[in-house]
């Protein structure tokens, strides 16, 4: 029962998250600003992949995989050029 | 109503195949929008005037609960779908239930912690970096409460009425809800609270 | 709150105004009373999920603010026709200049080209509806709710004066005290959920309800339009509700967002709104060109030329929109690096347009053409838009850009563009497909008049506007000196105006003279057109087509006039649809109050309808609504009926 209700691909997951979730702990240590930002980027990016094709079984239905995809990629655009956009506009690209 | 039983219940039918992929879509644009969110954050995060800062005001021990809870919950509703499609409705109410009440918990953490900022002389108006801190915590704490109310009113469906085409494909959307929530939070977690605390 | 802040006052025309929503309201209660019309209004109207007839009302609505927005505009060409003008004061001016570009981007061009994809994209690919009919009901009743929330702050409150963009700081509290501008951002946020839910409908529409053999390569071309369109408003609206939300906190919460002190950034509202309205304006455009597509086939009997690169400009015309959005504040302050890249990405969406450009050209080449009004809109757009696109490659220079920033140039720009472009192909979409929907042609001897009047005087009113910019007349300005020089050319511009006026009211003439004289079609096919929506009868049963049909190529119904291809070639068999639900219509009106509330700030209203929202959509979710079959006989029946049979 337990084994059924509990199944290890789950269970793995959510341990995995964990383990993560303290791994990005690592970027409060005295380390250059570039290794933390890169730990942060890393840990959560795979805990959002980790929710996306663990939990979430985007991939599960074979008729809408392609466009599940393609809709989480042109969402992932939209976002990072917003995001990188603005910083570049208004921090990066500032007239100073 | 053509039932597929090829497929798990929530995909049963092809208005039901419809809903799941309407909502990932609007996941997408939800995508779209916490982006958006943290743009805002991330171009004001240094402006807070005479106001504090992050390092002031953020405190590490509360923010790992609430990671807790709703990385648990995100995991306690994977396990009801997983019950749910092996046909098993106790547990899943059960798993279900219990992630309802992380995420009370995850908003009780969330409120005080509100409270704190606004005792340590933070609100929405000090300065533009609380106010866009505050909008972007407010934003995904009312998704969680939200949630909560809908997620109620799923529980309350399968309840009544077992499993059907409607109840499973509303609580399998309902996960996909739940999971999102979580990875926005995975974001705060990184780029809020831990960026700040560096 | 006093009464006399609650109500406008001290205008004469704002007083005309109040009479004539006072009289009209009367009216149509009135009306409704005595010809006992108040069941079928809500039978058949205000509670369907049909998508044809929410396409319907969509159309009407677009049509009632095309009016209100052109009245606007003929108030502010007759303001500036003459210099020092006493017509209107400047506080009136700002607000009909900004409630202009408000309605005419937000609730005219946008409902229309919504209206016209619900009435044609659940026919041209062969659907019984759209995805998720009730949720289409949704879109449109608070795209309602916000296009009269906006409309009443005419007469209640004051209108937003900071310019359809509602830059900060002029829209912050401090130097907008007025009401105006929470309505903006009420009622806009409230249509807005409306838009990004018809996105999402109608991409799942698209991609899962076609007919069998209807591959994606098969589309329609305005299919395809539609689809990209939905895309960009899928992931660009988000944006907007974001911001909008900002600037509500910033006026009602105080919040620091867009101020000029505690670190604020007024420039961040520039950067947000232009994210989201730089693609907007792609998202009117798209579904205009999939309109010309159409029709341009259509009256040259040939297929589309380049079938497969217009997917592919549009694909990347929809990515491109996303990232030139700087490109309306070269001006603001940033360095020559960024300038330099949103230049360029800027310039290069004129690629995939002139690719567009060239086919429907070569589409035109050698073909058998017909000039009908939808048609003469068509080319007429053509060489209208290039002069646009042309004078937007020249703002597109940032350099070259400061010299003309924000003067009647960029105005005569963007009309330039979006007139040909999205107005003539809404009033071409319009007499196009207005006898599948009705069953009768709009009269073309009226049609082409009007054309005519309004092609003409479109040039006359904004070529001028070319001049008075480069001439350094900006933007926005309620009047001018006689030493200036501006008058001459505004007071022809002015003459356009009128004669633009014109053309539109022949154009209403020409629906009010179809309806009584037109004769009646009984073949569904009156243009002798090329796609699925042409081989169901016209009007359009509730279920769209009697048999699924089978699709085997593009241009299905071409195919199959002429290539004996039939469409039909299955059985009848039951069909199920969705039933109609009062639900839609009373979510509307709750946010209606929801949203009034919060401009007067006034919190126990809005927190009452706070949670009678939840409420209504708890309903929703708790009702368990199967919809109604329709069987074998009663579409034969009704099938005999439209073929004019007797029974």
């Amino acid at each position: 029962m337990m084994k059924q209700l509990f199944p290890i691909r789950h269970v793995m997951g959510y341990l995995t998250s964990l383990i993560l979730s303290a791994l990005a702990l690592t970027a409060l240590l005295d380390i250059p600003f570039a290794s933390k930002m890169a730990i942060l980027a890393v840990t959560a990016i795979i805990q959002a992949s980790l929710q996306l094709f663990v939990f979430m079984h985007i991939s599960e239905m074979a008729s809408t995989k392609k466009e599940l995809y393609l809709n989480i990629a042109y969402a992932l655009f939209v976002g990072l050029v917003t995001l990188f956009g603005s910083m570049f506009i208004f921090v990066w690209g500032w007239y100073s | 109503m053509k039932i597929d039983a090829t497929k798990p219940l929530e995909y049963g039918s092809e208005e039901n195949s419809n809903k799941i992929f309407g909502f990932w879509i609007f996941l997408g644009a939800e995508i779209a929008l916490f982006s958006t969110l943290f743009t805002v954050y991330f171009v004001l995060v240094n402006r807070y005037a005479t106001g504090p800062n992050g390092t002031e005001l953020f405190e590490l021990s509360g923010v790992l609960w609430e990671t807790f809870l709703l990385l648990s919950s995100s995991f306690t509703i994977g396990l009801a779908v997983h019950s749910m499609r092996l046909g098993l409705k106790k547990p899943m109410m059960i798993f279900f239930g219990l992630t309802l009440l992380m995420g009370l918990g995850f908003l009780g953490i969330e409120i005080t912690e509100f409270f704190t900022y606004v005792h340590e002389g933070a609100t929405i108006s000090t300065s533009a970096f609380t106010s866009s801190l505050f909008v972007l915590l407010g934003t995904h704490g009312a998704h969680v409460s939200f949630g909560i109310l809908w997620g109620a009113s799923i529980l309350l469906q399968v309840k009544r009425q077992g499993f059907t085409l409607a109840t499973a494909n509303k609580s399998f959307i309902f996960s996909l809800y739940w999971h999102f929530l979580d990875v926005v939070w995975i974001f705060i977690f990184s780029f809020v609270y831990l960026k700040g605390l560096m | 709150m006093k009464w006399d802040e609650f109500f406008v006052t001290g205008e004469p025309m704002i007083y005309g105004a109040m009479a004539s929503i006072v009289l009209v309201t009367i009216a149509i209660i009135v009306g409704l009373t005595y010809f006992k019309k108040w069941g079928y209004l809500w039978r058949e109207w205000l509670t369907t999920v049909d998508h044809k007839r929410i396409g319907v009302m969509y159309i009407i609505s677009a049509l009632i603010m095309l009016f209100r927005g052109g009245v606007d505009a003929m108030l502010m060409r007759a303001q500036t026709a003459v210099p020092e003008n006493k017509l209107l004061d400047a506080q009136h001016y700002n607000e009909i200049f900004t409630t202009h570009g408000l309605i005419m981007i937000l609730f005219m061009a946008m409902p229309f080209i919504i209206g016209i994809m619900n009435v044609v994209v659940p026919l041209q690919i062969g659907a019984r509806d759209v995805a998720f009919p009730r949720l289409n009901a949704i879109s449109f009743w608070l795209f309602f709710t916000g296009a009269m929330l906006l409309n009443l702050s005419f007469v209640i409150g004051g209108s937003p004066d900071a310019g359809w963009s509602a830059y900060f700081p002029l829209a912050s509290l401090e130097f907008s005290p007025t009401v105006g501008n929470n309505y903006y951002s009420l009622a806009l946020q409230i249509s807005g959920i409306g838009t990004l839910l018809t996105g999402i409908n109608f991409i799942v529409t698209i991609l899962k309800m076609r007919a069998p053999g209807m591959k994606l390569m098969r589309m329609p071309m305005f299919t395809w339009s539609s689809l990209i369109t939905s895309v960009i408003i899928a992931f660009a609206f988000p944006v907007l509700t974001v911001a909008l939300a900002l600037m509500m906190f910033d006026r009602i919460f105080g919040s620091q967002f867009f101020t000029m002190s505690n670190g604020g950034m007024d420039m961040l509202w520039a950067n947000l709104f232009w994210v989201w309205g730089h693609p907007e304006v792609y998202i009117v455009i798209l579904p205009a060109f999939g309109i010309y597509s159409e029709i341009i086939a259509t009256f040259s009997k040939k297929n589309l030329y380049g079938y497969t690169s217009m997917v592919v400009s549009m694909v990347v015309i929809s990515l491109l929109s996303f990232l030139v959005w700087a490109h309306h504040f070269y001006t603001m302050g940033q360095g020559a690096m960024v300038n330099g890249f949103f230049s360029i990405t800027t310039m290069a969406i004129s690629v995939p347009t002139g690719v567009k450009i060239f086919n429907w050209l070569f589409t035109m080449r050698k073909g058998k053409i017909t000039f009908t009004t939808p048609m003469l809109y068509s080319l007429a757009f053509i060489p209208i838009f290039t002069i646009g696109g042309v004078t937007g490659v020249m703002l597109a220079m940032a350099s070259a850009d400061y010299q003309y920033h924000n003067t009647m140039f960029l105005v005569a720009h963007f009309h330039y563009v979006l007139i040909p472009g999205t107005v003539f192909a809404v009033i071409a979409g319009f007499h196009y497909w207005f006898p599948k929907v009705f069953g009768f042609k709009l009269n073309e001897r009226l049609g082409k008049h009007a054309f005519w009047w309004i092609a003409i005087s479109f040039n006359v009113t904004f070529f001028p506007l070319f001049f008075l910019g480069l001439q350094g007349m900006t933007r926005r300005m309620y009047t001018y000196s006689a030493e200036t020089g501006f008058g001459p050319l505004n007071l022809i511009s002015f003459a356009g105006a009128l004669g633009l006026a014109f053309g539109f009211i022949i154009l209403v003439y020409n629906i009010y003279y179809s309806i009584r004289y037109s004769p009646r079609e009984t073949d569904g096919d009156p243009w002798d057109a090329r796609t699925l929506e042409w081989a169901t009868s016209s009007p359009i049963p509730a279920y769209n087509f009697a048999v699924t049909p089978n699709v085997k190529g593009r241009d299905a119904l071409w195919s199959a006039k002429h290539d004996n291809q039939p469409i039909f070639d299955g059985k009848i068999e039951p069909i199920h649809l969705p039933s109609n639900s009062g639900k839609p219509v009373i979510l509307g009106g709750v946010f209606f109050v929801f949203g009034f509330a919060l401009v007067f700030s006034w919190w126990i209203p809005a927190i009452i309808s706070g949670i009678a929202i939840l409420i209504v959509l708890a309903s929703m979710s708790f009702d368990r609504d199967h919809g109604i079959t329709v069987s074998v006989e009663e579409i034969m029946e009704t099938e005999k009926k439209l073929r004019g049979e007797t029974l």
